[in-house]
Order: structure tokens, then C-alpha cells, then sequence
């Protein structure tokens, strides 16, 4: 569904993706660990067009995006939910839901979407009308999501879902995910944290400094010693 | 109440709600774009010889013609921001600011080339017009255009509140990148609320020739007031330009009669250093 | 004054050195060569523009704070000496120290207020000035005659600054020129200069490295206005007439901003390249177009600017840049050898001197207690304590939002925090503000995202860290070039900091830190970025700083530049301090596995 080859992505003269190439197929959850700074963020941010990798391809669904502007990426169908959620603040949970859908399509589809949303997380539709600012970070963790799901999107892509969360939110994240895989959305997760991120995905792919040294089957990461040396050092 | 005061007060709003008219457009671009248009003033200055050309050529009433003058200004907006604000969009601010302020000096002279330095104004039917109430006087023009200020900022901003576009220049205000995530096209909104906020000052001109002189650079002083109103305001807040523009010109109004008309810059300025020393980022600005 | 003089008088016979004169002699002569006083008046407005386009320079090109309000200090100047000569009799010369007093002051009143604004906002702010002064101006009649202006009677005579012919005009405007250009040029190559150029570049980066913002912009705009409003005392005794309009006019304000842009914002000579080369051009375009146009020429002035902002945003002096050098040396003499201060035997950095205070040998070097800080309801660090000891490495990991940079914030003074305290060597740095008082104290941080003066050579940009130290440029050259040496980047002492690789710069970064000579230096996520081998590269170098003595305290994310270099590592999670120990107990702890790897990596 989606294949990155030998991309390169530069800030300036700092280097943060040398020749990455992975593939995600279609209904696959796919993590991608690394420690901080590895280029977790920057191979999203690539892909939703945020940034532009100075060479390589970007293919989805066989066409080729790598240099789309980002509005244009999201209506073929890839979402991302960025780190830090980046909620709009000042609007209610309503009004960031509805700026999810803003593609044609997305708005056509705004009534049901919102129904399988709030039926997805029962307490955004209580807390309707609240800003979003003031909301928990659970709850604005799910409304990140949520914001994202209303634009259709065929392959959802998450930032660091659980960075900032208390343990028990961190568990509900992941079960999120899972439910949302089920409906046949395909996820492309980035994550710190290993555990969860790897028992929920189909397969894996580590990043130290802008590479990739390891992939394979997520449990099979999960066991291998490798991995913890890559975030240890040792 | 003192009916001096009252009256004090009511020429105060009339005139505050153009002030209002003319800063909200300041700030909704400064708040999306993060750049100051600097002929901004300008742009008021040709608005009001538009209109004046509109009735001296077609005997098209001022207010009438902002059927023109909106959708006009709207496009010269949008125009501007593409040729002259979007190359330079991530440059230094040194050169967002030469470009505009180069601008501003274009729009001046090339006026003051066309159309002399003579002072112009409307004179309608009822441009003399006085309402008498209660024992106030009440400028009939005066009040035709508080009201069509006041109809347009309430417009605008039910259109932020309830349209997609609406919502899409705000998220992008508030929160950049999760705009572009969302799908929101970055530069047309960009374009458009550049070509809306020259929408509402193109409008406050059409209000004003009736009221007030044109002259190649009737702008500047009128973008000094906007300036004081959008700190005062809060440079980040849409209401605080409304209720920046009413006090504002209640301030005129109660100064100009106690104290002298012709000291009211100096007194824009007092306030506008008062507001950077104690609460820079104005009455309703979040920080 | 003395790297001038040295300069002077070992290489009198470059052309380096004797061409500028010769160009000075020129100017000198030139204003006795026309016959025709249309002519002699462009002369006598070039010099007279350049004066104000170098004062103008000053502020907006080295500090690089964009101000469109100096007519409003012209226009004080003009008035102020113009009103003590018609109602008192007093000398213009006189006057137009009076008139530079009140203009200074104006400028402190409004500079102190207006400088933490955004630059946009701070333009605006500008602009306001010059306007409003323009109406005091024009309705104060009683005072100023209003809008019908001033006329300054014809008596000639040197008392009164005023002259029969454009000669001696011409001699006051180039003598005013060559001092405003002789203390540009001076600035330029002492510490003050080097510090607003760093604050122009990043100011954060300078306040890190000990420079005074607020001091800094300040002094520049004393200067700037004081030449300024001469010039304005100058204009009118040359012109006889003045009125608020023509001498409180934006379109002055913009003129000078342009001249600088035109010339090379910036430079020293940029501005009277600027002002030379539009002066007759505008004086020629009003004589062509005269009453045809009434201001044909400000539409061309605003074209021109906004085509240079876009295409040449560098001047004409860049391009000067490029063939004065060759042109320089095709001349007689200009194949010599340029004589330098060399630095000495190139040693290592010496260590610093520990200071007197057996009794700050009792309290820890660096403590942190109980530090806490929230961001709206957000907790961001929670109680976290600890102790740096003279002389180690300590590092500071954590998954990512775990509140390290936070933390980093908070002891360097960048944000305060809601309790607890920042110990150093005895004293109680809490939230020290401004972040130049950090420096102050012998504390030295590198950023995460490199902040080089890009517009400084690497030499340059290590000066700026050793002005924290020396008065004296040549000084601060010499322990730059050392500096350079023992980092290794000698090879690129005189490139453009913007041309370096991002290894380079971290290095440069580090170089530049160091010259404030901290006792405590704080890395922030110095490893990132680089590839396996650079990696090594700065280890090693820092390895070799704290070699001399300097304690480190450094965030890193990668493992492996932490373990190699740490005595101590502390590990923050969700804000909070969870282990602390050599890295080899680190690595081995269960609760730090566990933050990063997931709670439930290890079950």
C-alpha cells in the first residue's frame, strides 16, 4: 500500500533520513521504533508531505506522492495524527472534529463519521462543546484520533500516541488502535514505547540515526536483544 | 447621565466602529500570516477614491457601491498576496516588511500622480443629515455606516465561526501544522484571508468618503489609529479589534472636546506606550 | 584602536591602506571641482545622506532592530537647534548638541519600551513615532509656526553654520561623514559591534554568551540618533526653511532604511554606497520629471526597494565584495604579504584559575533542589533534585517529553520555576534573568538546534564568545584562535558560519561556549544529528574539554555518546527523576528499561 524507497530527508544541512525504505501492506499495523531523534517524526512528516525528502520515492497505491503539498496527501487518503496531538485549542471538540473532515468527500460523510466517532469514544460526545484546551490528556489524545478518522482516511499514521499518558490510557491507546485496524484502516505507528507498540503490530522496523537496522515480525522484535541495545547502548 | 457625555459617547462609536472595520482586517491577516501589511492604509486610500470615482463618474451612492468595492478589494487582496507576500513568505521579517512598506510608498505616489494632492469628499443628499433624539444629535451618514461596520464584523465573524473556510483560517492561526495535516490548504487560505482582510478595509472606505476627505495619504493616518487599536485589542484577537475600535474612538470623542482635537495623535501614542509598558499583549490578547 | 593603528603602520604601502585614503582625498577634492551649484548641491546631499544612512545602519543593519521613525530624531535635531538660534541667538553648533540631547532622551523613552517588540511590531511602532511627532509638530503653531514652516534668516558667517557658497557645506557634511563612517568602522571590529551583530543573528544565542541585549540596541540607537539629529541641525542651516512636513516625512525614514538595503545592510560602507549611488539619482529624476510628477520619484524609491528585498537582499556591496579583493591586488603593492596579529604558540585552552573561596569548596559545585514546574495543568517537572560534582561528566536521559529540556530551561534561566532552587558554587541562581546573567556566572550552554552567527566567520563567531571575558579585540582574537585550534576548526577560521557542515557547527557551537570560559557547560543534545564518525569526532572533543577542568552537564538521546562519556547519568521520566547511577548501573535498571521500552517490556 505504501512503499518508501532510498528516501533521504535533510532540515537544512542536518541529515535525518538516509535511504529509508520500508513497505506497509494493506490492513497491516506497522510500528516504527527508534529512540528519540532516530527520524520516527521525520519519516511521518515526509510522508504527509510536512516536509520534502531531497531524493528517493514515496509510493501509495502505486502512484507516486513524495512531492504532493500536504493538503493534497491527505486527500488520497493518508492521515497523521502528530505528536503532541496539536489540537486547535480555542476550537470546541465539535469544531475539531469538523475541521477533520475537510475534504470533500470527508464532509459529505460529516454526520456519519461523527457517529461512529462519538460511538468510539463515548466521552468526546459529552464533552461536545467544550474547548479543547482544557480537555485531559487522555481525552485529547482521543480526540486526535478521532479528528483525524474524519477524514476518511485509508492508512492512519500516529505520532507518539502515548507520550504523556498515564499507563492505563496508554493500554486504552493501543486497544483504540487495534479497533480502528479491525475496521480496516491500515496504521503506521511510531512509538517509544516498545512493548505496547510491538505486541499490537503486524511487523516492525527500528531507526537509529535516520536508518533502518532492524525489521521484522512484531513479536519477533520484541524478543530480539538487539532492539534493547539500540535504545540502551549497550 | 450628562447629555454632553451621552453625545460624547454616541459620536465616539459611530467613529469607533470604523476604526473597528478598518483593524479587524489588520489582525485577521497579521494572526494568520504573521506579517504586517504595511500598506494596509493604503489600501483604505484607494477604497475611499474608488468610491469617489464610483459616485463623481456613475452617481453611484458610497455605501451602495460596496457591492463593488467588497468583492474588489477582495480580489486586489488576493492578487497582492500572491505576487508581492507569498514569494517572500519564509523570508526574514526585514524583507516582509521592505516589501510591504515599498508597497504602501508605490500605492502613495503613484496616487499622488494620478490624482493630485487635492482633498476629495462625497457630498450625497443626506450627507448633512442630522437625526435628533432624545436631545442628541445623530449624523444620519455617520450612523448608515456604524451600522454597516457593525453588520460586516458581525458577518465576518460568523463566517469564521460557521463556514469550513472560517474554520480552516482560524485552525491555521491557532495551529499550523495540524492545519496542513487536516487537509487545509495552506496558501489559498493564506490568499484568502489576505483578500478578506483588504475586503474590510476596502469597505471602511466606501463608508467614509462620505464623512471624511481622500488624499494620497489620507492611509497613514488612519493606519496609526489601527495600529494602536490592534495593541490595544490584543494582536492575536479579533474581538479585541472591535472593542479596541469603540474605545478607541470614544477616547477621540471625550479628548477632542476636553481637551483639543489636534492633540489626538499624540494622545493614540500615550495610550499605545501605556498598553506596551503594563499589558503588551492587549485586553483580550492570548499570550 | 590599537589593532588599527597596527594595522595602519605595518602595511602602509597595502593597497588595502592606502586606497580607502585615496578615496577619502577624492571625496576631499571633489567638492571644489563644479562650478555649477546643481552639481555642488548633489555633492553636499550624498555626503549629507550618507552620514544619516551609516547612522541609520547602525540600528538597523548591525543590531538589526528595522526602525522607520529616525525622521522623527532628524526632524528634533532641525527643530530644537533651528528654535534656540531664531528666539535665543545661539550657535547652531550649539544647538545641535542641544538638539542631540533631546533627541537621545526621546530615544531612551521610546527605545526601552519598544525594543522587546516583534520585529513587524516594532517597525509599526517606528513609523507611529515619526507620525506622531509630525503632528505635534504641525499643530503646536505657537511653538513651531505649524505647517507654514520656519525660515532662517541669510547671515552668513562660520558662527552661524551657514555659508555663501556649497563649498564649505560640502567640507562640514564630509567631515561628519568621515566620523560617523570612522565609528562604524570602529565598532564593526570591537566587542560592541561583535555583540550586536551576534544579537542581530540570534539572540538567544548572544544573551547565552553573555551579551546584553537590551544595553546593546540601546547604546546603538544612542549613537545612531545623535548623528541623526546633527544632521538634522546641518539640513537646516543649509536649506534655510523648515516644515513639519518635509522634515517629519516617512518617506525620509524609508529613504535611509534604503540606502543601507541598496548598499549592503549591515557593512560599513554599504549605506554611502547606497546613498552615492541614489542621491544624484534622485535629485536628477525630480530635475527631469520636476512638476510633471509630484513624486514620480518615491514610486521608482518604492519599486526599487521591493525589487531588492526579493532579488538583492544582499546590496551592492556584495557584489562590490567579490572584485574589490582581485582589484585590490592588481594595484601597486597589492601582492604583499597582509602583516596579522598571529597568535602565539597555539596552546591549549588554559585552565581558569579557580577562585579565592576555600569556602564554596563546602557547598556542592551544582545542586538542584526540589525543582518543579507546571505549563498550565500540565506537570512538566515534578520534585527533582540532584548534584553535579566538580569536574565529571553527568548526563541527563529520559524517553522523549520526559521534561529534560525543561529542566535545561529552568537552570539556565530561560524560564522560571513555580519552586524549588538552582544552587552554583555557593550561590543561588533561581531564575536569573536575563539569560546573559548565566554567563555572567561562568555557566556556558550549546542549543539543540545549532545557533551559528551565520553571518560571521567561524573566527568571528568564537570572538563573540571571548568578548564574555576580554574588553580588547585583538585579546579577544588571540584566545579565539587558540579556541579554534584546540577544537580543530583553524582550517576554517575565516569561512561564513553558514557554510560550515552541521558537524562543523556543533563544533563551532562548542568553540564558542567555551571562550566565555564556563566552569559548568551545559550540552544540549550535541550528539544528534551527526553520523557514526562525526559522532566520535565530538566525543572526543568533549572528552578533551573536560579534560581542562570543566565540568559538564549534557541531555543526549544517543545511547552511546551518553554511556562513553558519563561518570553519572540521572534518567527523568513523566517529569520525575527515576534512577541515578555510573552508566553501567543505568543500563541495568529495571525502572529504566521500563521507561523506555514500555512498562511491560520486561514481565
Amino acid at each position: 500500500m505504501l512503499k518508501l524507497t532510498e528516501v533521504n530527508t535533510h532540515y537544512g544541512d542536518v541529515q535525518a533520513l538516509r535511504n529509508v525504505s520500508f513497505e506497509i501492506k494493506e490492513k497491516e499495523i506497522v510500528s516504527i521504533i527508534g529512540s528519540n531523534g532516530s527520524g520516527k517524526s521525520t519519516t511521518l512528516n515526509t510522508i504527509s508531505g510536512v516536509l520534502r525528502c531531497s531524493s528517493g520515492t514515496i509510493e501509495f497505491l502505486g502512484k507516486r506522492i513524495d512531492h504532493l503539498p500536504p493538503h493534497q496527501i491527505v486527500d488520497e487518503g493518508i492521515v497523521q495524527i502528530p505528536e503532541g496531538r496539536l489540537l486547535f485549542p480555542y476550537m470546541t471538540v465539535l469544531e475539531n472534529l469538523e475541521l477533520g473532515s475537510f475534504s470533500s468527500k470527508a464532509r459529505k460523510a460529516k454526520e456519519e463519521n461523527l457517529k461512529v466517532v462519538f460511538s468510539l469514544f463515548p466521552v468526546l460526545e459529552e464533552r461536545m462543546n467544550q474547548l479543547g484546551g482544557t480537555l485531559s490528556g487522555g481525552e485529547q489524545q482521543m480526540l486526535a484520533i478521532a479528528r483525524g478518522l474524519m477524514a476518511l482516511p485509508k492508512m492512519l499514521m500516529l505520532d507518539e500516541p502515548s507520550l504523556g499518558l498515564a499507563p492505563l490510557l496508554v493500554r486504552q491507546v493501543f486497544e483504540t488502535v487495534k479497533a480502528i485496524n479491525s475496521q480496516g484502516i491500515t496504521v503506521l505507528l511510531v512509538e517509544q514505547n516498545v512493548f505496547h507498540s510491538l505486541s499490537t503490530s503486524t511487523r516492525g522496523y527500528v531507526l537509529e540515526n535516520g536508518s533502518v537496522v532492524l525489521e521484522g515480525g512484531g513479536k519477533e522484535l520484541l524478543n530480539n536483544p538487539q532492539v534493547r541495545e539500540a535504545y540502551l547502548g549497550i | 447621565m450628562d447629555i454632553t457625555v451621552l453625545q460624547l459617547i454616541i459620536n465616539g462609536l459611530l467613529l469607533g466602529g470604523m476604526y473597528a472595520l478598518i483593524s479587524i482586517g489588520l489582525t485577521l491577516i497579521f494572526g494568520v500570516l504573521e506579517i504586517i501589511n504595511f500598506a494596509h492604509g493604503e489600501f483604505l486610500m484607494l477604497a475611499m477614491y474608488a468610491a469617489f470615482w464610483l459616485f463623481q463618474l456613475y452617481g453611484i451612492d458610497p455605501y451602495l457601491s460596496m457591492v463593488i468595492i467588497l468583492p474588489l478589494f477582495f480580489l486586489i487582496g488576493v492578487l497582492v498576496q500572491r505576487v508581492t507576500i507569498q514569494p517572500i513568505i519564509n523570508a526574514p521579517p526585514l524583507n516582509q516588511i521592505f516589501m510591504t512598506v515599498g508597497l504602501s510608498m508605490v500605492l502613495q505616489n503613484v496616487a499622488l500622480f494620478v490624482w493630485t494632492a487635492d482633498y476629495r469628499t462625497v457630498k450625497t443628499t443626506y450627507s448633512g443629515l442630522t437625526l435628533k433624539t432624545a436631545g442628541l444629535l445623530i449624523s444620519f451618514p455617520r450612523l448608515v455606516a456604524f451600522l454597516l461596520a457593525m453588520g460586516l464584523i458581525a458577518a465576518l465573524l460568523i463566517f469564521l465561526k460557521k463556514t469550513y473556510t472560517g474554520k480552516a483560517i482560524r485552525a491555521l492561526a491557532q495551529e499550523r501544522k495540524a492545519a496542513m495535516l487536516m487537509g487545509i490548504n495552506v496558501y489559498r487560505t493564506y490568499q484568502i484571508a489576505f483578500g478578506i482582510g483588504s475586503a474590510c478595509v476596502g469597505a471602511a472606505g466606501a463608508m467614509l468618503i462620505p464623512v471624511y476627505f481622500v488624499f494620497p495619504s489620507v492611509g497613514s493616518l488612519f493606519v496609526l489609529i489601527a495600529f494602536v487599536v490592534v495593541i490595544l485589542g490584543g494582536y492575536n484577537s479579533l474581538t479585541g479589534s472591535l472593542v479596541g475600535g469603540l474605545i478607541i474612538g470614544v477616547v477621540e470623542a471625550f479628548s477632542g472636546f476636553f481637551i483639543s482635537p489636534h492633540l489626538k495623535e499624540a494622545i493614540y501614542f500615550v495610550i499605545f506606550i501605556l498598553i506596551l509598558l503594563f499589558k503588551p499583549t492587549g485586553l483580550f490578547g492570548r499570550a | 584602536m590599537r589593532l588599527i593603528s597596527r594595522n595602519i603602520s605595518g602595511n602602509v604601502l597595502h593597497p588595502k591602506i592606502y586606497f580607502p585614503f585615496f578615496l577619502v582625498v577624492l571625496m576631499a577634492i571633489l567638492p571644489l571641482v563644479p562650478q555649477n551649484p546643481f552639481y555642488g548641491d548633489i555633492i553636499v546631499s550624498s555626503f549629507f545622506y550618507g552620514t544619516m544612512a551609516l547612522a541609520w545602519n547602525l540600528v538597523g543593519g548591525f543590531a538589526g532592530q528595522i526602525s522607520l521613525g529616525h525622521t522623527a530624531f532628524f526632524g528634533i535635531g532641525a527643530y530644537t537647534s533651528t528654535l534656540l538660534y531664531l528666539h535665543y541667538a545661539l550657535s547652531p553648533w550649539v544647538g545641535m548638541l542641544a538638539g542631540a540631547g533631546l533627541s537621545v532622551l526621546v530615544a531612551i523613552g521610546i527605545g526601552i519600551p519598544c525594543f522587546r517588540l516583534k520585529s513587524h511590531f516594532f517597525a509599526l511602532a517606528t513609523i507611529a513615532i515619526g507620525e506622531v511627532l509630525r503632528f505635534l509638530a504641525s499643530y503646536w503653531r505657537g511653538l513651531t509656526q505649524g505647517g507654514v514652516g520656519l525660515l532662517i534668516p541669510f547671515k552668513p558667517g562660520i558662527e552661524n553654520l551657514m555659508f555663501k557658497s556649497k563649498t564649505p557645506y560640502a567640507y562640514i557634511a564630509l567631515a561628519l561623514m568621515l566620523v560617523m563612517l570612522l565609528i562604524c568602522y570602529v565598532i564593526r571590529n570591537s566587542r560592541f559591534g561583535f555583540h550586536l551583530i551576534s544579537l542581530r543573528e540570534d539572540q538567544d544565542a548572544a544573551e547565552s554568551l553573555g551579551v546584553k541585549s537590551s544595553r546593546s540596541k540601546l547604546t546603538a540607537l544612542i549613537i545612531s540618533v545623535i548623528f541623526t539629529s546633527i544632521s538634522g541641525t546641518f539640513y537646516a542651516q543649509y536649506i534655510l526653511f523648515i516644515d513639519p512636513f518635509t522634515l517629519f516625512s516617512l518617506g525620509i525614514s524609508i529613504e535611509l532604511a534604503l540606502f543601507a538595503i541598496i548598499g549592503g545592510l549591515g557593512t560599513v560602507t554599504g549605506p554611502i554606497l547606497g546613498a552615492f549611488l541614489l542621491t544624484p539619482l534622485d535629485v536628477f529624476l525630480r530635475a527631469w520629471l520636476g512638476g510633471v510628477s509630484a513624486g514620480l520619484n518615491f514610486i521608482i524609491y518604492g519599486l526599487v526597494l521591493m525589487v531588492a528585498v526579493k532579488y538583492f537582499p544582499l546590496g551592492i556591496s556584495g557584489w562590490v565584495r567579490t572584485w574589490y579583493g582581485p582589484f585590490l591586488q592588481k594595484l601597486p603593492g597589492g601582492q604583499r604579504a597582509w602583516k596579522t596579529e598571529e597568535a602565539m604558540a597555539l596552546s591549549l585552552v588554559p585552565a581558569r584559575a579557580s577562585d579565592s573561596g576555600k569556602e564554596r569548596e563546602k557547598s556542592p559545585f551544582f545542586a538542584v533542589k526540589s525543582l518543579n514546574k507546571r505549563f498550565g495543568g500540565l506537570v512538566a517537572v515534578r520534585d527533582v533534585s540532584f548534584q553535579i560534582q566538580k569536574g565529571e561528566i553527568l548526563g541527563l536521559i529520559g524517553p522523549n517529553g520526559a521534561g529534560k529540556t525543561t529542566i535545561f530551561n529552568l537552570v539556565t534561566g530561560f524560564i522560571p520555576p513555580d519552586s524549588g532552587q538552582v544552587v552554583f558554587q555557593g550561590e543561588t541562581i533561581t531564575g536569573l534573568k536575563p539569560p546573559h546573567q548565566i554567563c555572567l556566572k561562568h555557566i556556558g550552554r550549546t542549543f539543540q538546534l545549532v545557533k551559528p552567527f551565520k553571518d560571521m566567520t567561524a573566527l568571528e563567531n568564537v570572538m563573540v564568545g571571548a568578548f564574555a571575558r576580554v574588553q580588547n579585540a585583538q585579546e579577544a582574537r588571540k584566545r579565539a584562535l587558540e579556541i579554534l585550534a584546540f577544537i580543530g576548526l583553524t582550517k576554517h577560521r575565516d569561512s561564513l558560519a553558514s557554510s560550515l557542515t552541521i558537524a562543523d557547527r556543533k563544533r563551532l557551537e562548542l568553540g564558542r561556549a567555551l571562550a566565555t570560559q564556563p566552569d559548568l557547560f551545559l550540552l544540549d543534545e550535541v550528539v544528534a544529528g551527526l553520523n557514526p564518525k562525526e559522532t566520535e569526532e565530538i566525543i572526543s572533543t568533549i572528552k578533551k574539554i573536560s579534560g581542562q577542568g570543566v565540568t559538564i552537564f549534557m541531555i543526549a538521546h544517543v545511547m552511546k555518546a551518553v554511556m562513553a562519556l558519563s561518570d553519572r547519568i540521572i534518567v527523568l521520566h513523566h517529569g520525575e527523576k527515576i534512577a541515578e547511577g555510573t552508566p553501567l548501573e543505568i543500563s541495568r535498571d529495571k525502572r529504566v528499561v521500563e521507561a523506555y521500552l514500555g512498562e511491560d517490556y520486561l514481565a
